[in-house]
């Protein structure tokens, strides 16, 4: 049985130099969650995927080969927004399977029977998929698929940062110190709001609400709060 | 004539109107509850049911975030004062001691009640409720939320009034476990974390209309839910669609159109 509360911590600790974050996390799933394998892909605005990371050989070929074939439970999850979860890729009875014919048949040869994938998203914000496998049929427990989806939670934001941080404006903004946003509703209609008065992308616009919160030292929450109450607004003169 | 009976003859003049009126709430959840549905929709009409039929002044449903926060996933009203009552009882509160027992809590009068509840009765007593209840969200032996209901009589539900509320809670909870039906393999943990991100991209919408149209946040979720009632969309699509298409703002169209 996985300690939530452990987990979270070790989720938490995972934060550190921003590029590694995602990797840190795949490393802890295969540690904690009984998987042989797990790897992160990254789908961007424009539908660019790319693998972020990976645990292993196999999780990066199984990775990149989705994405060759545009096929695969990565595909499937980051378009639904729902786990995607076979057990045993060789059962025929498996519905989510049959799509997969090209992938199903590599995958095999590279010794996997089980996959699951998980969408990373923040509301309408969808940064790519967690994906890891098992060399035996066996699925998740629902201890396992609880902490995957905490798991999940942490690498968006991880990658977030990662995507959109790449000409370093907002890569100082990255202490990484929560694992998640949570559920508080005046982050994200602050992320909303942001995103009219400056006209960008809503990944933006949460990117920039968190460096606010980081360059100010303050919590996100407050800082949010203040944009709701419109005593905060965005500029893109902004530094 | 009991207090209790007394509250509830208030509420709906006359038994008739009040029984039409909650039979054609169950019909409305059945009736949604067998097609594709959204499920912060009908969550919002659950907690809107408890308002029109239990005549309570507000009503809330929070859910348990796995993380071991609740989180608020629908309010019978976006006001912000309202909301941040919900939310504080992350830390204190009938809900909370509702969701960590399991069972029904309920004050009748806060002013009484101080003690009980240190942090959150003055914040209930200065937005002008008198009473308080809560019932829980469950599933076998797990508790994975509670709906939570104020007035500004100070009288808590109770008897047949508390086991409606039980029974829109508990056709919160199917909701909640029979929104990803088509997927074989759904456990709960993911159909909470479904719920509470489909509330998360109404608030991102929420903020875009609000800054757009410069509006309150309760005037921009009734956009929305007009827009998706007018056009017969799911809440959460339209709310998606807003999010994305904002990307360039001269090009929003105008919703409430």
């Amino acid at each position: 049985m996985i300690d939530r509360d452990q987990w979270m911590r070790l989720l938490r600790d995972a934060a550190g130099e921003v590029a590694s974050q995602p990797q840190r996390i795949a490393e802890l799933c295969v540690q904690v969650l009984g998987v042989d394998g797990a790897g992160i892909s990254l789908v961007s605005d424009t539908g660019h995927r790319g693998v972020v990371c990976a645990t292993d050989d196999v999780s990066r070929r199984i990775e990149d080969l989705q994405i060759t074939l545009g096929e695969g439970p990565c595909m499937d999850t980051v378009r639904t927004g729902a786990p995607v979860l076979v057990a045993d890729l060789l059962d025929r009875d498996d519905i989510a399977a049959w799509r997969w014919q090209t992938f199903i048949a590599a995958a095999a040869d590279e010794g996997v029977r089980a996959v699951f994938a998980l969408p990373l998203r923040i509301g309408a914000i969808n940064v790519g998929a967690l994906d890891m496998y098992r060399s035996r049929p066996g699925a998740l427990d629902d201890g396992e698929l609880s902490a995957a989806l905490l798991a999940a939670e942490a690498a968006a934001v991880a990658l977030l940062w990662l995507n959109t941080s790449s000409d370093g404006a907002w890569a100082d903004g990255a202490d990484g110190s929560d694992t998640g946003v949570g559920y508080q509703a005046q982050v994200h209609q602050a992320t909303g709001m942001i995103m009219v008065q400056l006209g960008v992308t809503i990944e933006q616009a949460f990117l920039l609400l968190r460096a606010r919160a980081f360059s100010t030292s303050r919590p996100l929450q407050d800082v949010a709060v203040d944009v709701v109450e419109r005593r905060l607004r965005f500029s893109p003169e902004d530094p | 004539m009991t207090e209790e009976n007394s509250r509830t003859a208030d509420v709906a003049s006359g038994a008739s109107t009040r029984e039409h009126a909650l039979a054609r709430t169950f019909v409305v959840l059945a009736d949604t509850l067998v097609a594709d549905y959204d499920v912060v929709e009908l969550l919002d009409q659950l907690v809107e049911a408890c308002v029109s039929v239990l005549g309570v002044t507000a009503a809330g449903l929070l859910l348990d975030d796995q993380k071991g926060n609740l989180a608020l996933v629908a309010s019978s009203s976006e006001e912000t004062r309202l909301l941040e009552i919900f939310q504080l009882q992350n830390n204190e509160g009938p809900c909370l001691d509702c969701v960590r027992s399991g069972a029904a809590v309920a004050s009748d009068d806060l002013e009484a009640d101080r003690d009980r509840w240190p942090t959150f009765v003055p914040e209930a007593l200065a937005a002008g409720f008198r009473s308080v209840s809560a019932v829980p969200l469950r599933l076998r032996d797990e508790t994975i939320g509670g709906l939570n209901m104020f007035s500004d009589a100070a009288s808590a539900l109770a008897g047949e009034d508390r086991e409606l509320a039980q029974a829109l809670a508990d056709v919160a909870t199917i909701g909640i476990l029979q929104q990803r039906s088509a997927h074989r393999t759904s456990v709960l943990a993911e159909q909470l974390q479904h719920a509470l991100n489909s509330r998360v991209v109404i608030e991102q919408a929420k903020g875009v209309i609000a800054e757009r149209d410069q509006v309150s946040m309760e005037i921009a979720f009734a956009t929305l839910r007009k827009h998706a009632r007018d056009h017969n969309l799911k809440l959460g699509d339209v709310a998606a669609a807003v999010v994305r298409r904002s990307t360039d703002p001269g090009g929003v169209p105008p919703l409430s159109s």
